[in-house]
């Protein structure tokens, strides 16, 4: 109905094809029980369950059966000046609490939509049993956002109701290009989405007004889902060829403090060059060798690799809230990524 | 006529910039007591906390100290609690020597750079100001205009919300029963704005941001508590005008989220550019409740008219 409601108005006023190359991007979103086999300091691992969102897209039925749920869900990626159209559907009693917190919605954190598209079910217009939302990210609005359920936040973005929107740059014939901005400097060779979030089991058994919920214990640390405990078995992985630039789009659905670095085989901190933040293009680009990234916050940059060829390694450390007497905050752990070139 | 109202403008304008000759002296009496903060609605309890109070009954947040940037201020700390307090404006004043039970205390000093701090009580590893004894001091610009400073940033209404949590099972209820509190243990149930649960801080016409389009508010954020808080804004982004008193260069970054460390400030520029109704929250697991009941945490609305 809203959706409509635009049309009409963008069709009255001639300006339905003002931007010719605005594509319109459908989507439609389910929701689904799966569970990940955990370790975190433990040799054994741990069945978790969590609800993820899935594409169902493909005429499956509203989440029994439509799509595989996968934690974080599909990342969309959309260009400035395209819609973003989401169909959400989020049927199953497997993936539901009961009332005040039943259903589920779609919020698109940092979009800045109408109140109605912003997926809070506390405010207007915004429905937990199906709702259809709709964002045209403006030039100037590159970067990555994310996406999360926003009933009972505090369970069903824990139990994993969360991915990223990438607003990408397009060409004149409406081709993405490969950079983070509409500026050339930002151009890269190769990206990767960091998905940070962190995992409290007991909060995926509670559920309700719990007093579980008034004390966050994570005890596994992910990073696009994965553990990356070391090195050696890292939870993302990218083959690149030396001297070229690599892209991270960092995006925070953890619940403690975090910090972003990239190191080589030595351990040394390598350089990076953050351009966006929440989706708006810095006025000043900061070059550092370590960025913090708390709850809710997106970062874009970009390193460049080496003329020789070596391994480095871009890595999450997770921290506690609360800081040491000394200022510094104590690590829970770090979840490490690897590039080979 | 003419030339005598141009004569009047003159001295107004002469009074305007060389106002900071003209200080005002600000005179504040502060008392420590013992008293109790309720958070109301479901999961809330009455805590017991100690405060400062402009009477003998506490508040928490303490007294939002409002100075201009040169006044000459005078605070006096009366403690009428039983243990030893203190009264720190961090950045501004220095003595950090405890007010014996019984005893007061005169701070004096002139008024810093416009900005925000935060001021507490420091003693007993973090103890006196986890049981409530913090405050907001907010210092204006000299030339009385709705600015973050002068030439700063302009802005059509303020907010001032201090952050905070409290740990009533292993902090106030140990301390103020008078016993010892295990501070190597700290698992915060209540987060509050301005002493409030999500439930009134959502309502409350102080914390909520409010405006019509094409206004603008300035936030000035002081977390008081032991956690980070990083504070999520619904409906549109805002720009970082200042962080821990820094003044940040123009033009400003803008962001959605702000992560405001322990004992420290941010100010933040939010504009009405659209109509419509936002939360904004805390966006970490626990800190959204009230001892685990969703969104009476450190939660409060945008209402956009
Ligand atoms: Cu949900
Ligand atoms: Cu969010």
């Amino acid at each position: 109905m809203k959706k409509l409601t635009q049309a009409i108005i963008l069709g009255a006023l001639g300006l339905g094809a003002q931007h010719v190359h605005a594509a319109t991007i459908s989507k439609s979103l389910c929701v689904g029980s799966l569970s990940k086999t955990l370790y975190g300091t433990s040799t054994t691992g741990k069945s978790v369950t969590f609800w993820g969102y899935s594409d169902c897209g493909g005429g499956g039925m509203g989440g029994m059966g439509g799509g595989t749920a996968t934690v974080p869900g599909p990342i969309m990626e959309i260009g400035v000046n395209d819609t973003l159209n989401i169909s959400f559907s989020p049927m199953g009693m497997m993936t539901m609490e009961g009332a005040p917190y039943n259903g589920h919605t779609i919020h698109l954190h940092g979009a800045d939509v109408q109140t109605m598209e912003d997926g809070v079910p506390e405010t207007n217009g915004n429905m937990v049993m199906g709702d259809t939302y709709t964002w045209t990210p403006s030039a100037g609005h590159e970067g990555s956002y994310m996406y999360h359920c926003h009933v009972h936040t505090v369970k069903h973005l824990e139990m994993g109701m969360y991915s990223a929107i990438i607003v990408r740059p397009k060409n004149a014939s409406g081709a993405f290009l490969n950079q983070l901005n509409a500026n050339t400097t930002t151009a890269y060779d190769y990206s990767q989405n960091y998905i940070l979030s962190t995992v409290d089991p007991a909060y995926h058994t509670a559920s309700g007004d719990s007093v579980v919920f008034a004390d966050y214990n994570p005890s596994y640390f992910l990073m696009t889902g994965k553990e990356g405990k070391s090195t050696a078995a890292p939870a993302m992985t990218l083959a690149a060829a030396k001297g070229k630039k690599v892209a991270f789009r960092l995006v925070g659905l953890h619940s403690t403090n975090a910090t972003f670095q990239i190191k080589n085989g030595s351990g040394v901190a390598q350089p990076f060059t953050v351009y966006i933040r929440d989706g708006r293009t810095l006025p000043t680009a900061k070059t550092v060798t370590s960025l913090d990234l708390s709850p809710g916050q997106r970062a874009d940059l970009i390193t460049t690799l080496p003329t020789t060829s070596s391994t480095w390694y871009p890595q999450i450390t997770y921290k506690k809230l609360r800081a040491n007497t000394d200022g510094t905050y104590p690590a829970y752990a770090t979840v490490y990524g690897k590039v080979t070139f | 006529m003419y030339k005598s109202f141009a004569l009047i403008g003159l001295t107004l304008t002469l009074f305007g910039v060389t106002e900071s000759a003209f200080a005002a002296t600000q005179n504040f009496t502060l008392y420590i007591n013992a008293g109790t903060l309720p958070i109301t609605g479901n999961g809330g309890a009455t805590l017991n906390v100690w405060g400062y109070g402009t009477t003998a009954v506490p508040v928490v947040p303490a007294p939002q100290l409002t100075v201009n940037e040169g006044d000459t201020v005078n605070i006096t700390v009366i403690n009428n609690h039983n243990i030893n307090h203190n009264f720190i404006i961090k950045n501004v004043t220095t003595d950090t020597s405890a007010i014996a039970a019984g005893a007061s205390k005169n701070y004096s000093f002139t008024a810093p750079a416009a900005g925000s701090y935060v001021y507490s009580d420091t003693l007993d590893s973090n103890v006196n100001r986890e049981m409530g004894l913090y405050g907001a001091m907010i210092v204006k610009p000299t030339d009385g205009s709705q600015t973050a400073w002068i030439g700063g940033p302009a802005y059509d209404h303020e907010n001032v919300w201090v952050v905070s949590e409290m740990d009533k099972p292993r902090w106030n209820d140990i301390a103020a029963a008078g016993f010892v509190v295990d501070t190597a243990t700290y698992k915060p149930n209540y987060f509050m704005i301005n002493g409030l649960g999500g439930f009134d801080a959502m309502m409350d016409m102080d914390t909520m941001i409010m405006g019509t389009l094409n206004t603008k508010s300035l936030v000035r954020i002081v977390n008081a508590g032991q956690f980070s808080h990083s504070l999520h804004f619904h409906g549109n982004h805002f720009q970082v005008l200042s962080i821990n008193g820094v003044r940040q260069p123009t033009p400003f970054e803008q962001w959605d989220t702000i992560n405001v460390p322990p004992m420290s400030t941010a100010e933040v520029l939010y504009s009405i550019n659209q109509t419509g109704h936002y939360p904004m929250h805390v966006h970490t697991a626990q800190a959204e409740g009230a001892n685990g009941v969703y969104l009476n945490g450190a939660a409060t609305m945008i209402d956009m008219q």
